[in-house]
This record gives structure tokens, C-alpha cells and sequence, in this order.
């Protein structure tokens, strides 16, 4: 299993399920849910390092979800991912500091390539933020 | 102009003429009626009192004469009055003092001439029949009517009885006509005016200027003049319309008539009416000429204003109609993506469940295997469709970004290139590499681009050339298209931006292409101009500032 924990947020259970296994079958260390209030209780009882997140659901949507995300657990590495390119809510969620904003349907590739990208920064971060900088380093 | 237009132009004409021309003309005529009736009654007063004033002088004529015979025929003895040398005495003392007698006579009761001096030889006539005997022995005293006499010369005496009853004598003499007349033409005034007496029967007793001789009936009804002054207005039979004044004599059988032609004596009266008049008039003139421009203006800024709404109005609806199409393309596309995500993970996991070894086993592992790769591949196509609609729905959001014109530029042409082609004409790109970025809305340029192509190569026609040059100008990028068509009619240059002027046929243009790149052009801060020389093609030129992306 890979060293880094994923969790898969989207109310389009065929998708999250099947996404949840394909990033598995690649040793990702992942798990779904498929709604925003989901997604931060299970934050709660787990860690996680990256989570990839849909903007449109019922409910709690993306946006408000990365808002908390980035309150409760500012470490954490939020990847936006939806059907809907709206500039605005792209902009928002960048503006809240989520990683990346890409659009369905993405190669899973391309999708594990931004979640490594992900977690590569999330650890420089935590390191930085950590850690006590040595003043000559 | 069109209706709607000329209605309104014609009704405010209208309106404005009538209220600015009735009051004034209401006025101006009501003040030339009243110069015309002040000037008129003023006239009317002042021939009454001549008439009146021509009456008194000569009653006082005829008064002093009559006088003087009763002096006479009182104070002296017949037999003194008999003798013809004393008679002729009297006659010459008399007339020594312009008493213009002509003769005198003294006819004893029965009408026989005792005694007579004068230049006619009348001493043998006898008077009993004539009226003004008959008259002067009833009554004492009596001035005669003019008439004949025995000489056959219109004259008028005036006769003096001595005693009572039928005892009587008469002194008789005859009034010089010339002066009488003289002093009754006294009345007259000016080239046409006319001062004549009258007697009971309507015949001249002194000569008329127009009216005729003397004892020629005249043409004025006497019965129905009024009894003392008065004045009317009249028609004479030549056709003049006159003013005229009747004064009936103290003796009422004489009338004095002045006839006056109104318009000779107006004439310096009525000069104050023909200024007001020509004043009027001259303001009338201005006023009118006054509505017609400010009607005129009025109207072309109407108009002005109105298709300026259009303008805007069409480039409104145009973007509105812009903007909803491309929320519907992101609606569309976003309810599209969500499956196709599901898809694509479904199909992604069969694949990576059946990996070669194990579709080997199958019994048809190879097209399980190929279906599931084209169902990548068909994911892959739909993506790529959805992305486009979104992408051209986030262009339709207006926003301003880094902007490389001649990428706008060969886009926008990429869009009608196969047009050109197959219509075979040649489009020269000349762009000038060396263009900064600058801040500005894609979507809105490309529009703009597309637009002034499209139209260059509608020119043209077949075998036609379009260019398109890209330079920076000074504080400008400025981009030209050109073409090798007509060109612009010099009288057609001016509209040509006008929303809904077209030159093509009906249902081929809109006429708003030009008018909304015009008002997205100045949108943008820029312009977009035409250069147009007739015979040489037109050439379309769009001006942008020359922004960098990073300024706000």
C-alpha cells in the first residue's frame, strides 16, 4: 500500500465505487464516501492525506467542504473534481487553497499523478510547518 | 425619413405653427381691424364736421343776402325801387363788396316787372306762374331751387315780398353761380373728393366734380337721407367705395353732399397699419422657419437617440442570448460529464481486472478486450465534445484576460477558412509577430474578427483576395481586413454602422453584425473604423489599447 492515505468524496456512488477500487488495485491507499458530512466524520475518526473532492452534491457541495477541510485539518491536500467548469467555483476553490481544480471524466492516470503531486507538497508542508526550521537548512 | 417620423415631425410641426402662429396672427389682425374701423370713424367724424361746418357758411351766405334784400325791400318806397337808375344805383353799390347779385327786379303783384337792372332783358316777362314768385308772395320770404328760367341758364334766386296779402311787391335777384358754386366746391378735398347740394327731387344745384351738370338728377336716394348730419359708406354707380357726409340746409330744401374716396386720405393713417401688417408677417416667416429647424433637429436627434437604443438594445439581447447558450452548453455538459466520469471508471476497471492473461481464457477474450478499449476511446470522444462546450462556455462569460491578438486572429479565421477555400479566395494572414499581450475579452475580439472576415469574404465572392494585417500603432494594436470587393458607396459610408442597414439581400444579414462589433469595439476601449475608397475595396480597421494583462 502506498504511504499516503486518499479519500474519494462524490455522490455518484457507480464512480466513486469503481474509482475507489481502481486506486486500490494500483496499492493506493484509498476510501469513499459520497457526501460532504460523510467526509468529515470520517476525517474525523481517520487521517487522511489527500482527498478528491466533487463540487456539485445535495447537501453540503464542494466548496463548503473544502472550506471546513482546510479549517478543521489545514495539512490536508484537496483536489477539486467535477462534470461543471464553472469559473467562478474553479477560482473560489483555488482561492481556497485546494491543490488542483480538474475536470470529469480524467484519466486515472492523470488523477494518480495529481494526487502523488499532491501528497509530494503535503509533505513539505507538514515538514516545514513540523518540524523547527534549523536556521542553516 | 420614414412613417413614423414624418407623422410625429408633421404633428409637432403643426402643433408649434398654431400655437405660436394663431395668437400672434389673432392679434395682428385684430389690430389692423381696429386701425382700419379707428381710422375710418376718425374720418367719418372729421367729413361730418366739414359737412356741417360747409352748411353753416353757406346758410350764412344765403342769410346775409336774404338779409340785405329785406333791408332793401322794407326800408325802401316802391317808387324809389321803381326807378331803373336808382335800381342800378343799389345793384352797383351792392356787388362793390363781392355781394354777387347778378340782377335785381321788382315784380308787382300780378308777376309783371316794374322795374329790372341786369345783364338780361327780362323786363318783360311776367313771373305769375313761376313757383319762387308764387312762394315768396305766400310766405314772405323765399330762396329758390336752381332752375331754368327764361333765359334757359340754371340759376337760383332769392325773392323778398314788401306789404301784406296779396297787395304786395316782390324784390327779385339772382345769386351769382360761380361764386355760390365756389363756396360750396370749398368742401371738396384732395383729387377725388366731391362737394355738391342737392334739392328735394335728388337734382344737382351746383355742378358735381363726377356727378354731372347742373339740374342732372344725381345718384343718391335724398328721401332716405336722415334729417341733420350724417355720414355713410356707399358704393357710386362708377363702382368707388366712398365715404359720404349729407347736410341737410337750415330751409330743408337744400342737402350738401361731400363725397371723399376713404383710401386717398387714409393713406398716411393707414401707413401704422401696413407696418403692423409687414411686421406680422415678417414675424410669421421666422416663426416658421424657426419650427422647421427645431422640428428638424429635433427629429434627427430622435433619431439619433433611437437607433442608438437599437444598437445597444441588439448588442444586449446578442450577449444575453450568449450568455444563456452558454449556461446551457455548462449544464449540459456538466450533466453529461458525470456519467461519462462513471463510465469511463466502470469500464477502466474491467480492463484493469481483464488484463491479457486473463481475457486469454476467455472464450472471445479478444473482443472483450477490443470492446473495452473503444470504450475508452468513445469516452474519450465524448470528453473531449463536453470539454469544447465547456470551454465555449466559460468564452461566453465576459472577461477580460492576456490576450494574444494574432492567435484571436488565425482562430477566428480558422472558422471560415473551408468558406474561403471552397469559394477560392485567397486570404493573406500579415501579422506582425512582434505584438505584445494585451488585456482584453477574447470571446468578444473573436466575435468582432469573425465578423469583419466573414463580411470581407461575403465582398469578395468567388476568386476574390481578403487580406489581414496586424501592427502596432503607437498607444494601438490595430488590426485591417481588407478585401478586394466594390467598396463602400461614398453616400452609404455613413450608415453602414447603423444597426439593421444591410446591403445584403433580405434574410441574408441582419444588418447588426457591423453595428455590435462597432459598440464591442468601443466597449473594449478601442474603435472600428472604415476606409473605404469606392472601386478599390473597403478596408475595415480595429483599433484596441495597447494594455498589458497585468493592469487592472
Amino acid at each position: 500500500m502506498s504511504p499516503f492515505k486518499v479519500l474519494v468524496v462524490d455522490d455518484e456512488r457507480d464512480f466513486l465505487e469503481s474509482l475507489v477500487r481502481r486506486l486500490q488495485r494500483r496499492s493506493v491507499d484509498a476510501a469513499g464516501v459520497t457526501s460532504g458530512e460523510a467526509a468529515l466524520e470520517h476525517l474525523e475518526r481517520q487521517r487522511a492525506d489527500v482527498v478528491v473532492l466533487d463540487v456539485k452534491m445535495p447537501g453540503m457541495n464542494g466548496i463548503d467542504v473544502l472550506r471546513r477541510i482546510k479549517q478543521l485539518y489545514p495539512e490536508v491536500e484537496v483536489i477539486l473534481l467535477t462534470g461543471h467548469a464553472s469559473v467562478e467555483s474553479g477560482v473560489e476553490g483555488l482561492a481556497l487553497q485546494a491543490f488542483d481544480y480538474l475536470i470529469k471524466p480524467v484519466k486515472l492516470d492523470e488523477l494518480i499523478e495529481r494526487i502523488m503531486e499532491a501528497f509530494d507538497r503535503r509533505k513539505v508542508v507538514s515538514e516545514l510547518a513540523g518540524t523547527p526550521q534549523p536556521a542553516d537548512s | 425619413m420614414n412613417r413614423p417620423y414624418a407623422n410625429l415631425s408633421r404633428r409637432m410641426t403643426i402643433v408649434a405653427l398654431l400655437v405660436a402662429l394663431l395668437p400672434l396672427n389673432g392679434l395682428g389682425l385684430s389690430l389692423y381691424y381696429y386701425y382700419n374701423y379707428a381710422n375710418t370713424q376718425a374720418l367719418k367724424e372729421e367729413l361730418r364736421i366739414r359737412a356741417l361746418n360747409r352748411t353753416t357758411a353757406i346758410e350764412l351766405f344765403l342769410a346775409e343776402r336774404t338779409a340785405l334784400l329785406e333791408v332793401l325791400a322794407h326800408g325802401a318806397r316802391l317808387t324809389q325801387l321803381s326807378d331803373e337808375s336808382e335800381l342800378a344805383n343799389l345793384l352797383s353799390i351792392m356787388n362793390r363788396r363781392s355781394w354777387s347779385f347778378v340782377d335785381l327786379g321788382i315784380i308787382d303783384k300780378n308777376g309783371q316787372h316794374r322795374a329790372y337792372v341786369g345783364p338780361y332783358m327780362l323786363k318783360e316777362q311776367n313771373y305769375r306762374a313761376a313757383p319762387w314768385f308764387q312762394q315768396a308772395m305766400q310766405k314772405g320770404v323765399y330762396v329758390s331751387d336752381v332752375f331754368l328760367g327764361y333765359r334757359q341758364v340754371p340759376h337760383f334766386v332769392i325773392a323778398v315780398k314788401h306789404g301784406n296779402g296779396a297787395d304786395g311787391w316782390v324784390l327779385r335777384a339772382t345769386i351769382d353761380s360761380d361764386v355760390f358754386n365756389r363756396l360750396v366746391r370749398t368742401a371738396q378735398v384732395g383729387k377725388s373728393g366731391d362737394a355738391y347740394i342737392l334739392d328735394r327731387q335728388g337734382r344737382l344745384q351746383t355742378p358735381s366734380r363726377r356727378g354731372g351738370k347742373v339740374l342732372d338728377p344725381a345718384p343718391v336716394d335724398v328721401r332716405a337721407v336722415s334729417p341733420g348730419s350724417s355720414v355713410v359708406e356707399r358704393t357710386t354707380p362708377d363702382g368707388r367705395q366712398v365715404l359720404t357726409a349729407f347736410s341737410w340746409l337750415g330751409h330743408g330744401n337744400w342737402l350738401l353732399v361731400i363725397d371723399q374716396d376713404p383710401k386717398e386720405v387714409l393713406g398716411t393713417l393707414n401707413l401704422a397699419r401696413n407696418v403692423e401688417l409687414a411686421v406680422l408677417g415678417l414675424a410669421s416667416l421666422f416663426i416658421i422657419i424657426a419650427v422647421l429647424i427645431l422640428v428638424r433637429l429635433f427629429i434627427r436627434q430622435l433619431q439619433t437617440n433611437d437607433s442608438e437604443r437599437a444598437a445597444i438594445d441588439a448588442q444586449l439581447a446578442h450577449s444575453a442570448r450568449l450568455v444563456s447558450l452558454g449556461r446551457m452548453a455548462a449544464g449540459v455538459a456538466h450533466e453529461i460529464n458525470n456519467p461519462l466520469a462513471a463510465i469511463s471508471e466502470l469500464g477502466g476497471e474491467m480492463q484493469d481486472i481483464l488484463v491479457p492473461s486473463e481475457l486469454a481464457k476467455l472464450e472471445e477474450g479478444e473482443v472483450v478486450g477490443e470492446n473495452l478499449a473503444r470504450i475508452q476511446n468513445q469516452v474519450d470522444r465524448a470528453r473531449g465534445v463536453t470539454h469544447r462546450m465547456l470551454k465555449f462556455a466559460r468564452r461566453m462569460e465576459p472577461h477580460m484576460e492576456g490576450i494574444e491578438i494574432n492567435e484571436v486572429l488565425r482562430e477566428s479565421y480558422s472558422f471560415v477558412e473551408k468558406e474561403a477555400l471552397f469559394n477560392n479566395i485567397k486570404v493573406q494572414l500579415d501579422l506582425d509577430p512582434g505584438l505584445p499581450l494585451i488585456k482584453s475579452d477574447r470571446a468578444q475580439l473573436q466575435q468582432v474578427f469573425l465578423n469583419l472576415i466573414d463580411n470581407a469574404l461575403d465582398a469578395v465572392g468567388q476568386g476574390g483576395r481578403v487580406r489581414v494585417v496586424s501592427r502596432a500603432e503607437g498607444p494601438w494594436l490595430t488590426v485591417r481586413v481588407s478585401d478586394s470587393g466594390p467598396g463602400v458607396p461614398a453616400d452609404l459610408a455613413g450608415r453602414i454602422f447603423d444597426p439593421f442597414f444591410t446591403t445584403k439581400d433580405p434574410g441574408q444579414g441582419t444588418g447588426l453584425g457591423l453595428s455590435i462589433s462597432h459598440s464591442i469595439m468601443q466597449r473594449l476601449g478601442g474603435s472600428l473604423e472604415l476606409e473605404s475608397q469606392p472601386g478599390q475595396g473597403a478596408t475595415f480597421v480595429a483599433r484596441l489599447p495597447n494594455q498589458p494583462p497585468d493592469t487592472p
